[in-house]
């Protein structure tokens, strides 16, 4: 019997090769466990009184206020640098000035203008449930009420199922279906981002490009449908052409001074404002080419990025694998002010001896997204 | 000779499924209840709207109990065998041991698979009375994980107990362990469908290495 080799001996090679597997995946967790990593990102905006960015770091358990030109403030100074962005400081200081650049500012102004929007690859990078939540657009309540169904996307059409009897309102389905096909809507649908939450001032619906790849706006006002077409890719002779073919990303927006319905992307990463009007505008176009290669792109699929807007300006703020890229536009014509890129600093003694002494590293996690999946060497 | 094999696990098992069967029943009762339960006190929409707007689906406790089932009939099957070594008598059948072994590993299996199956059929069935096809399911692509934990986690039981010597052992836990820990790496709905062809790989794997633990009972490692 000791003698007799069988092809089950074989097996120790599946057991190798799955402790290889593991150990890849384990030993890189273990090392991280014990040498955290920390990444303190500063926060950054742009001040419109000192023409640059001015960030926001913690040191030594401290914030310290430096602009990008390398001078250092006090927390008084970043203040005043920063009218709209601390002017609740300033008002309780008495110090928030009357007027900038002829606009006379109050707090409400300052408030209705201010508007923040974050998001990240992993955000993005998640299963869809595949039901949406049409809200009632102008109840005429101050309030947003969840409605009585949700709608599901299919090949040809919609479908609003009604949550108490979990079947299908045929008559509503129909009239949604009727407006978008009116509009010269063509199923099935590409893209479709809405806010389905009450929990916001108002609703702007949902923005969604047709299989033709045409912009259109869709949510539903007392009741009935109510459908804007945005773009058209194939409409050549518009003066709002932008020579955009398709749409990667969208998002909806309800921002407090309701100038926008939404921000999206196109195929070539260029992002674009919705304006409450239907027109659509590029986003940190570098039209007079303020800084060399600075031309605002960003990639859903692997930039983390921040807008924080104020009356004036907004800074936005991509986070790459590589850098940080900073962009203030202008608020109104959205046309690129300043532009600052940061490479990311070198990585600590930690990160280099990993990847000396675990050159593969196996992780089932990602930063680029929510699903569970092997990716090797994705730091 | 096969249908005794199967009749004799049956015998080993039957308590044991039994007991699972209650349990598992008992707990997706449990589930279904606590969903109607919610659906009646906060409402149908809201309840919808959270279950699609928040990613809560509440089935998060049954997310460990295919688990302990695998190990549990892991457990029952082969450590009456193991201890005063009683293997060997089914391995001095005249069969070959790869069939007698494959039979009871089988049979463990399908004492699993149907309880899996009547998991994910019973709360399929009723969920789609309240709920819309999308999140039952989303519910199944959730709950599919923890049935695949289950199943490996009764074939890394499984090798590590037919293993007959305690350093080895030992060592088959360590790579054991981690193999089933791939299954609960998220709570977050549906985020493993970019996994089923390696999960399957990790089962069909894991599933050939009590034969390689046999075998080397065979050998008489001790």
């Amino acid at each position: 019997m000791r003698n007799i080799k069988s092809p089950i001996s074989n097996l120790k090679y599946i057991i190798i090769l799955l402790g290889l597997i593991m150990s890849a995946w384990l030993l890189p967790a273990l090392y991280e466990l014990v040498s955290p990593r920390t990444d303190k990102t500063p926060f950054v905006v742009y001040s419109c009184l000192d023409s640059t960015f001015i960030k926001m770091e913690v040191q030594d358990k401290q914030v310290h206020y430096i602009d990008f030109r390398g001078q250092e403030f006090t927390k008084s100074e970043a203040d005043s640098l920063l009218p709209l962005f601390a002017f609740r400081q300033l008002v309780a200081e008495g110090r928030l000035p009357d007027s900038l650049y002829g606009v006379a500012l109050t707090p409400k102004l300052i408030q209705q203008n201010s508007f923040h929007f974050k998001t990240s690859p992993k955000q993005l990078n998640k299963p869809a449930v595949g039901l949406y939540t049409m809200l009632e657009s102008a109840s005429g309540r101050v309030d947003l009420t969840l409605p009585s169904d949700v709608f599901r996307l299919t090949d040809d059409g919609l479908e609003f199922i009604d949550c108490e009897t979990n079947t299908i309102n045929k008559a509503k389905s129909l009239s949604f279906l009727r407006e978008l096909t009116k509009h010269g809507f063509t199923f099935p649908v590409q893209l479709i981002w809405g806010n389905g939450t009450t929990r916001k001032d108002y609703d702007n619906g949902f923005l969604l490009t047709d299989s033709q790849n045409r912009l259109f706006q869709l949510k539903m006002v007392k009741g009935t449908p109510f459908v804007r077409k945005i773009y058209d890719p194939l409409d050549m002779s518009s003066s709002r052409h932008l020579d955009i073919s398709s749409f990667i990303q969208l998002f909806t927006l309800e921002p407090a001074n309701r100038q926008l319905i939404g921000l999206v992307v196109s195929d070539d990463y260029r992002l674009f404002a919705v304006r409450s009007d239907g027109t659509i505008t590029q986003i940190g176009a570098n039209s007079q080419q303020l800084t060399a290669n600075c031309q605002l792109i960003y990639d859903p699929q692997s930039m983390q990025i921040t807008i924080t807007g104020d009356l004036f300006h907004w800074t936005i703020t991509e986070y790459t694998a590589t850098d940080s890229r900073y962009y203030a536009v202008d608020a109104k014509t959205f046309e690129q002010v300043a532009c600052a890129i940061i490479p990311d600093p070198e990585r600590p003694l930690s990160q280099r001896i990993e990847r000396i002494i675990l050159p593969i590293r196996l992780r089932f996690t990602s930063w680029r997204t929510q699903l569970i999946a092997p990716n090797i060497n994705d730091d | 000779m096969l249908r005794a094999i199967f009749y004799k696990e049956w015998l080993k098992l039957r308590l044991f499924w039994c007991l699972a069967l209650v349990v598992h029943i008992g707990l997706i009762a449990y589930l279904l209840l606590a969903l109607r339960s919610t659906l009646l006190a906060s409402g149908i929409v809201e309840t919808w709207a959270t279950m699609i707007g928040r990613d809560v689906l509440m089935v998060n406790a049954l997310m460990y109990l295919p688990l302990i089932t695998g190990v549990c009939i892991a457990l029952c099957q082969w450590l009456p065998e193991m201890q005063v070594k009683r293997i060997r008598l089914t391995l001095h059948l005249p069969i070959d041991y790869t069939m007698s072994i494959g039979a009871m590993l089988f049979c463990s299996l399908i004492c699993l698979c149907g309880l899996f199956a009547l998991d994910a059929a019973v709360l399929a069935i009723v969920e789609q009375i309240w709920l819309p096809r999308e999140l039952v399911w989303r519910t199944f692509l959730t709950c599919l994980p923890w049935f695949i934990g289950g199943l490996l986690g009764y074939s890394v039981t499984s090798w590590c107990l037919l293993e007959p010597q305690w350093k080895i052992r030992c060592v088959d836990f360590l790579i054991g362990a981690p193999i089933v820990a791939l299954c609960f790496l998220t709570a977050q709905p549906a985020c493993y469908i970019s996994m089923w062809p390696w999960l399957v790989l990790a089962i069909l794997a894991t599933m050939c290495l009590p034969f390689y633990s046999i075998y080397r009972f065979k050998l008489g490692k001790q």
